[in-house]
């Protein structure tokens, strides 16, 4: 399997990239929320594999895109989250849509020691994307959501009308908010009493965000993982008795693992979180991302539109034809 | 029975009360109705004269020196304002912050620190009042509130200014498919059936009770407040002359916001901490990372956004956090001979070292290290355009984490640290703090 993955994951030749764009590709292939939208975006282009130079594009209609695709068959394209009034000179911001990108090269506590990416990070990825898509919809309500998979991973974008006026600041509270990147408080008042209450025994609201998100990075250490303050110990007794989160028996795990450094391996645990996605991407109002039904040619996978996520598996539906009729 | 205006001075009585008051020169006099609630104010211990306030004109003041004594002062005493939690005052106290909102906003903008402070002070006020109150009264005032800002579905993306300004945390919040649960019968259709060991009606009153409608109404107030501040200033960009009345209050809180902070801090942090030739070594690891030069993500984000602002600030006005006035880096270099040769050269340096090197793809960005010190986007920094930008504060941690996280690899002393400048300061304390004891 893992020789197979390589020969798929090899880059696309020039040639393979014109046979994709004249052969296999389809304009109709662009998902709507694009196509429908396509004048009031920016359209950006990496033609020698060397990063999205050539910016500032527009494109009247679809058949005007495709006609560009088909003839230049360019490395990689890309189209702005944002919607202008004149996107040409990427003036008179309307909004964005808000976006978050999680790139399985870059999880932390990746299942596999791969150099890029194979099918068991990008099947982490994929799990990871819809406990992400649990939060967004069953905590914060939305529901205009499209998940993209980029060829390395996936973009979830979301188009509710209430988010895409939204600032960078508030886009990055979301980010905290869903990823868990914040230890939730533990200690409530009510009538001059203050209580202790830890994130696990609270079943809703951000608690639980935190928790599943707790309990996914504790089940994923390995004794290689490096933490920042949890030395070789704390990090053995969290994976001897990490069993006990299946459970969900966290207040035996914590006592196994003693209150004080239960707080180090969480505090940890939430500043590791911050790289579940790239906010970055997700702050950024003005950023392009992968025209989704392009070719990702460092990769050889197509960007597209997933419409079950729950059982997407990239080598079945993402791969060009062309990668099959590879020699060697 | 507790006036709605005391807590929100923007409700209808708010209002009713401006617009029942009568000459605004009235203000300066004497207000004998006024002095008399002061002194008969539960808890109060006024000795002098000078603390009480003889008209409307003072109480503005008072106000404010409250909020600051109350922030900077080891040795505060709030029973010389207790007259301040009194109820009794409300028709002279909404007064009051209708003046200095309109002095502030008139004489310094919107974007002052002396704005920044009115509208702190006006949600400290507000959190001291509601602690001062019986439960009941709490309770009323809260429900009164309530019921008048939020009608209905209270949806987390109504609150996207206050989210933005950080005034609210997302993560504070009880959310339920969007919305904000502040009602018990909410809270027990939705989602008490998910607690299986607690009680219901307990975790509603520890989770939410009165705390999250009280947090968010005093988040609100302090949004409207700085609303309030941006929209007279528009107004008095028509008016030719401002009411020299305002001008005169708005100077004299730049008076009490002048006034040497005593801290409560850290160690040997009594003193200011003064511009200083800078001390690498005293420089946080973000810091000493991106001087190092960025390798590989968020090169720009780094050296312009993150290390020009900190450089700047920890070599000419390493205090802005404790003090609590505005100043321009002419203020305090005003032939810019720091920025020439010790600034610049430092973040030039640290620019060369990245990969690729910053200016040699993108020459242009030399601009945008010189508006992020209000310099404005030009090649050259010249006194001239000083305030065409503004000088941009350091990141603080938590904006470091979102925007590079890569830079954040905490040591010892970043525990409890919420900005890199903090780190520095202290940094700079403690080794002052070991060379004095070392010569004991």
């Amino acid at each position: 399997m893992e020789s197979n993955e390589d020969k798929l994951l090899k880059s696309a030749s020039p040639e393979e990239r014109r046979r994709y764009y004249r052969e296999e590709w389809d304009v109709k292939d662009i998902p709507e929320f694009i196509s429908k939208s396509i004048n009031k975006r920016e359209f950006g282009f990496d033609h020698m594999g060397r990063g999205p130079n050539d910016r500032y594009r527009v494109f009247k209609n679809m058949d005007l895109l495709r006609k560009f695709l088909r003839y230049r068959a360019p490395f990689a394209a890309y189209s702005s989250v944002a919607f202008y009034d004149k996107p040409k000179r990427r003036d008179g911001w309307v909004k964005s849509e808000l976006v978050f990108d999680v790139d399985a090269k870059d999880i932390p506590l990746r299942e596999c020691s791969c150099e890029g990416v194979c099918n068991i990070c990008l099947n982490q990825a994929r799990e990871i994307v819809c406990s992400l898509i649990d939060t967004l919809k069953g905590d914060l309500g939305l529901k205009d959501l499209h998940v993209i998979y980029s060829g390395r991973g996936y973009h979830l974008r979301l188009f509710d009308e209430a988010v895409m006026k939204m600032d960078s600041d508030v886009r990055g509270q979301i980010v905290q908010y869903i990823i868990g990147a914040e230890i939730p408080k533990n200690e409530y008042a009510d009538d001059g009493v203050t209580y202790k209450l830890e994130h696990f025994t609270i079943p809703f609201g951000y608690p639980q965000v935190f928790t599943d998100r707790t309990r996914y990075a504790i089940l994923h250490l390995k004794e290689d993982t490096q933490l920042d303050e949890v030395n070789k110990k704390l990090l053995k007794d969290a994976i001897k008795n990490n069993e006990l989160l299946k459970n969900n028996q966290w207040g035996i795990f914590k006592g196994k693992i003693g209150p004080q450094r239960y707080q180090k391996l969480i505090k940890s645990i939430a500043s590791l979180n911050m790289s579940l996605v790239d906010a970055k991407v997700s702050i950024d109002l003005k950023r392009i991302l992968r025209l989704p039904s392009s070719l990702h040619s460092m990769v050889s996978m197509k960007c597209m539109e997933v419409q079950n996520i729950e059982n997407f598996d990239p080598f079945k539906e993402a791969v060009p034809k062309f990668v099959y009729e590879r020699e060697g | 029975m507790v006036n709605v205006s005391f807590i929100n001075p923007f409700s209808e009585e708010g209002r009713q009360i401006v617009r029942e008051f009568g000459d605004l020169n009235s203000i300066y006099e004497e207000n004998g109705d006024l002095m008399d609630l002061v002194i008969h104010s539960r808890s109060q211990d006024i000795s002098d004269d000078e603390s009480i306030p003889h008209n409307i004109f003072d109480l503005a003041l008072k106000r404010i020196e409250w909020y600051i004594k109350k922030k900077n002062n080891p040795d505060f005493d709030y029973k010389k304002y207790s007259y301040l939690y009194n109820y009794k005052i409300t028709k002279f106290d909404v007064i009051a912050f209708y003046l200095l909102t309109q002095a502030i906003s008139v004489k310094f903008g919107p974007n002052s620190r002396e704005s920044r402070v009115m509208v702190e002070s006006q949600g400290k006020l507000m959190e001291s009042r509601l602690g001062e109150m019986l439960i009941s009264e709490k309770r009323e005032i809260l429900r009164t509130i309530s019921n008048n800002l939020f009608a209905g579905e209270v949806k987390w993306t109504m609150f996207a200014e206050l989210l933005s300004s950080r005034k609210l945390k997302l993560t504070e919040l009880v959310l339920d498919r969007g919305n904000i649960i502040l009602d018990k019968e909410d809270f027990m259709e939705n989602l008490g059936n998910k607690l299986e060991k607690r009680d219901p009606d307990k975790m509603y009153q520890l989770l939410i009770g009165d705390q999250i409608k009280e947090l968010l109404i005093n988040r609100m107030i302090m949004q409207k407040t700085e609303d309030y501040i941006k929209d007279v200033y528009k107004k008095s960009m028509r008016q030719i002359e401002p009411n020299p009345l305002l001008l005169d209050l708005a100077d004299k809180v730049s008076e009490i916001l002048n006034q040497p902070v005593m801290g409560y801090g850290y160690r040997g942090s009594s003193g200011k901490v003064e511009a200083s030739p800078l001390n690498q070594e005293a420089f946080p690891p973000c810091v000493k990372l991106v001087l190092e030069g960025m390798k590989s993500g968020g090169r720009n984000d780094a050296i312009i956004i993150f290390l020009t602002p900190f450089i700047s600030y920890a070599r000419l006005y390493p205090d802005v956090f404790r003090r609590n006035t505005t100043v321009r880096i002419s203020d305090v270099d005003p032939e810019l001979e720091a920025v020439e040769k010790e600034i610049l050269p430092l973040i030039y340096e640290a620019a060369e070292r990245c990969t690729p090197p910053l200016f040699e793809d993108q020459p242009q960005e030399k601009v945008n290290i010189n508006a992020k010190m209000g310099f404005g986007m030009h090649s050259h920094i010249e006194l001239k355009h000083e305030g065409e930008t503004t000088w941009y504060t350091p990141m603080s941690c938590e904006k470091v984490k979102l925007h590079l996280p890569s830079l954040c690899k905490p040591d010892k002393t970043c525990k409890n640290i919420g900005n890199p400048l903090s780190y520095y300061i202290r940094k700079l304390y403690n080794s002052k703090f070991d060379n004095e004891s070392k010569q004991d």
